[in-house]
C-alpha cells in the first residue's frame, strides 16, 4: 500500500465522518426550525406556499395553545413527578440489596426483574384497564403513577444496581466504625455517592410519565385528569378532511416538548454514565 | 408414610425459616419492587391470557369461546395484512442499528463540538413520540407541508405524493419516522461502550499492521458485541409496541395496511371494546416478538462469532 492511497482512504473516511454527523444533525434540527417558524404564522400564511421566515409573525398560536393545554400540563407534571418519586422509593432499596447484600435467590430475583423490561407492555394495558376499573383507580392520577412503575422499575433497578456496585466494598463498614448505624450509613454515605444514578433514574421515570401516550390515553376517559400528550392525538383528524390549524398544533407540540428537553439538557452528564453496559 | 412426609415438610420449612431469618433485611428491601411487578405484570398477564379465551366486551359479561378468537383472527384477511405490515415494520430495528452504529463511529472521530452534536442527536428521543409523530405529520403533509412543498416548488417532483392513500408509501413513512425517533437509544448504548474500548487495543492492532477494516472487524466490533445485543433485543421489543406515531400519521390505514399488530390490538380494544380478541392479538404479538429476538440474537452470534475468535 503506497502512502498516496493510504491518504485517499483517510480523507474519504474523514469526509464521510463529517457527512454523517452533519446529515444527522440537520435531520434533527431542520424539522424543529420549520415547526418553530410555522408556530408564529397566522393561518393565511401556512395555508400558502412554504417559506421559513413568517411575513407577519403572531403569538396567537402560542397563547391559544397554552390556554388549551394549561390544565393538562399540570396533570402531566404531577404524573411525571409522582412516577419518578415512587420509582425511586421502591427501587433504591431493591437495587441496594441486589448490589451489596448476599441472599438466597438473589440471581433469580434480579433476572426476573430485568426480564420484565423485555415484556411488551402493550399487553398489560387491557387487563390493567379492567383491574383499575374495579379498584377505582381508573381515570385517576395515582392510577397512572402506579401503572408506569411496570416499565420504569426494571430499568431503574438495572441502572441503580450498577451504580451501587461500583462503590467501594467497605465503605459502609468504615462509616459504621465512625458511629453510623446501618441506616444512617446508607443515607449519609451511599446515597450521596450514588446521586448521578439517582438523577438519571429520576429523569427517565419523569420522561416516561410525561411522554407516554398508551397508558395516558387508555387509562383516562376525557372527563377526568387528562395529561397533555393525548390531547394532541386526534387533532389531525385522520384524513377526515377537516382544516387543521397547524400553527396552533405546532405551538402545542413545542409547549409539550420543551420540559423534557430542558430536563434532558440539565441531566445530560448523569445520563451518559448511566448507559454504560 | 404420612409421618415421614410431614417430617420432611417440617425440615424444609425449618430450612426456609433459617434462610429467612438470615436475610430478612435483604428480602425486606427487594419486597416493594417485586410486589409491584407481580401485581402489575404477572397478574394482568395471566388474566389477559384468560381473557383471550373469552368473548369479553368492555364492562359487559364475558362468555367462554375457547380458541375461537384465535381461529377467527387467522381466518380474517385484515389480520394477515397486519401480520405482513408487522414483519416489514420490524425492520426498523435494523435501520436504527445502522444509523446508530454509523453515528457512534463518526462521533468518536470528531474533535470539536462533540457534546453539541450528541445533544442534538438526542432531541428526537427526548420529545414525546406522539409529538414527533405530529411534527412529521405536518412536515410530510401532501398539500401544505414543507417537504413536498419545497420538492414541488424546486421541481424535483412533478406533483405532491398522497402517501397516506397507498399501503406501501404509508408504511414507508411510518418506517422512516419510527427510525428517526428511536435510533438515539441505540446510539447512547453503543457509544458508551465504544468509549470504553481501551486505546491500547488499537495501538496493538496497528503494531501488528492491521488496516482500518481489519481493526474494525477484529477489535471494535467484538468489543461492541454485548452492547449491540442488549440494544437490539430491547429495541425489537419496544419498537413492536409503539403505536402513537402510527395512530397519528395514518390511523392504521388505508384500510388495515399500516395496522401493525400493536395498532390492531388498540383498535379492537379502544374502538370496539372487544377485549378478548384484542388480547388474542396481543398473544400473537408476544409470540412474534420472542421469535424475532431469538432469530436476531442467533444471527448476530453467527455473524460476529467467527471473526471474534
Amino acid at each position: 500500500m503506497s502512502l498516496a492511497d493510504y491518504d485517499a482512504v483517510g480523507v474519504t473516511l474523514k469526509a464521510s465522518t463529517y457527512g454523517v454527523v452533519w446529515f444527522l444533525v440537520l435531520l434533527n434540527l431542520v424539522p424543529l426550525l420549520f415547526i418553530l417558524s410555522v408556530s408564529f404564522m397566522p393561518p393565511t400564511e401556512f395555508f400558502g406556499a412554504p417559506h421559513i421566515v413568517p411575513y407577519e409573525p403572531t403569538l396567537e398560536a402560542w397563547t391559544s395553545g397554552f390556554a388549551e393545554l394549561k390544565d393538562n400540563l399540570v396533570n402531566s407534571f404531577l404524573i411525571g413527578t409522582g412516577t419518578a418519586l415512587l420509582a425511586l422509593a421502591i427501587t433504591i432499596p431493591g437495587a441496594y440489596a441486589f448490589a451489596r447484600k448476599e441472599f438466597y435467590g438473589k440471581k433469580l430475583g434480579f433476572y426476573a426483574i430485568i426480564l420484565a423490561m423485555m415484556f411488551p407492555y402493550i399487553l398489560l394495558v387491557i387487563p390493567i384497564m379492567g383491574l383499575w376499573n374495579d379498584l377505582g383507580l381508573y381515570n385517576t392520577i395515582p392510577g397512572m403513577i402506579l401503572a408506569y412503575q411496570v416499565f420504569v422499575a426494571p430499568f431503574a433497578i438495572w441502572i441503580l444496581r450498577d451504580f451501587f456496585e461500583t462503590l467501594p466494598k467497605d465503605i459502609e463498614e468504615a462509616a459504621q466504625v465512625y458511629g453510623c448505624t446501618q441506616f444512617s450509613a446508607f443515607v449519609r454515605v451511599i446515597l450521596p455517592l450514588a446521586a448521578p444514578g439517582i438523577v438519571a433514574v429520576g429523569f427517565l421515570a419523569f420522561l416516561t410519565g410525561w411522554n407516554d401516550f398508551l397508558f395516558a390515553n387508555l387509562l383516562t376517559t376525557g372527563t377526568g385528569p387528562v395529561p397533555a400528550v393525548p390531547v394532541l392525538y386526534g387533532t389531525i383528524g385522520g384524513g377526515s378532511g377537516e382544516r387543521v390549524y397547524w400553527g396552533k398544533l405546532m405551538a402545542e407540540t413545542l409547549i409539550i416538548g420543551t420540559p423534557p428537553t430542558v430536563l434532558y439538557l440539565v441531566a445530560r452528564n448523569y445520563l451518559e454514565n448511566a448507559f454504560t453496559v | 408414610m404420612a409421618s415421614q412426609t410431614s417430617h420432611a415438610l417440617l425440615r424444609r420449612t425449618e430450612r426456609y425459616r433459617d434462610v429467612l431469618s438470615e436475610n430478612w433485611f435483604a428480602y425486606l428491601l427487594i419486597l416493594p419492587v417485586l410486589l409491584f411487578l407481580v401485581l402489575l405484570m404477572w397478574v394482568p398477564f395471566v388474566q389477559g391470557i384468560y381473557m383471550s379465551l373469552h368473548n369479553w366486551p368492555f364492562g359487559g359479561d364475558p362468555s367462554w369461546v375457547g380458541l375461537g378468537n384465535y381461529e377467527y383472527l387467522f381466518g380474517w384477511q385484515p389480520f394477515i395484512t397486519s401480520l405482513k405490515a408487522t414483519l416489514i415494520f420490524a425492520s426498523t430495528t435494523l435501520f436504527q442499528l445502522g444509523v446508530a452504529l454509523a453515528a457512534a463511529l463518526a462521533v468518536r472521530e470528531i474533535r470539536r463540538g462533540k457534546s453539541l452534536v450528541t445533544g442534538s442527536f438526542l432531541l428526537s428521543y427526548t420529545l414525546p413520540p406522539l409529538v414527533t409523530g405530529t411534527i412529521w405529520a405536518y412536515m410530510l403533509e401532501p398539500d401544505l407541508g414543507p417537504v413536498f412543498g419545497y420538492l414541488t416548488q424546486w421541481e424535483l417532483l412533478e406533483e405532491t405524493i398522497y402517501w397516506g392513500s397507498h399501503g406501501d408509501s404509508a408504511l414507508a413513512v411510518i418506517l422512516f419516522v419510527t427510525t428517526w425517533t428511536f435510533w438515539p437509544f441505540m446510539f447512547l448504548i453503543i457509544s458508551a461502550s465504544l468509549e470504553s474500548i481501551p486505546e491500547e487495543m488499537y495501538e496493538t492492532a496497528r503494531m501488528y499492521g492491521a488496516n482500518r477494516v481489519q481493526t474494525f472487524l477484529r477489535v471494535t466490533l467484538p468489543q461492541l458485541k454485548s452492547a449491540i445485543l442488549i440494544a437490539l433485543s430491547i429495541r425489537i421489543i419496544w419498537n413492536m409496541t409503539k403505536i402513537s406515531q402510527v395512530l397519528q400519521l395514518t390511523n392504521g390505514g388505508p384500510g388495515y395496511e399500516t395496522s401493525i399488530l400493536a395498532v390492531l390490538l388498540y383498535r379492537f380494544s379502544y374502538e370496539q371494546g372487544q377485549m378478548g380478541i384484542s388480547y388474542a392479538v396481543g398473544v400473537v404479538l408476544l409470540t412474534m416478538t420472542i421469535g424475532f429476538v431469538f432469530v436476531f440474537i442467533r444471527e448476530f452470534e453467527r455473524a460476529s462469532g467467527g471473526d471474534a475468535a
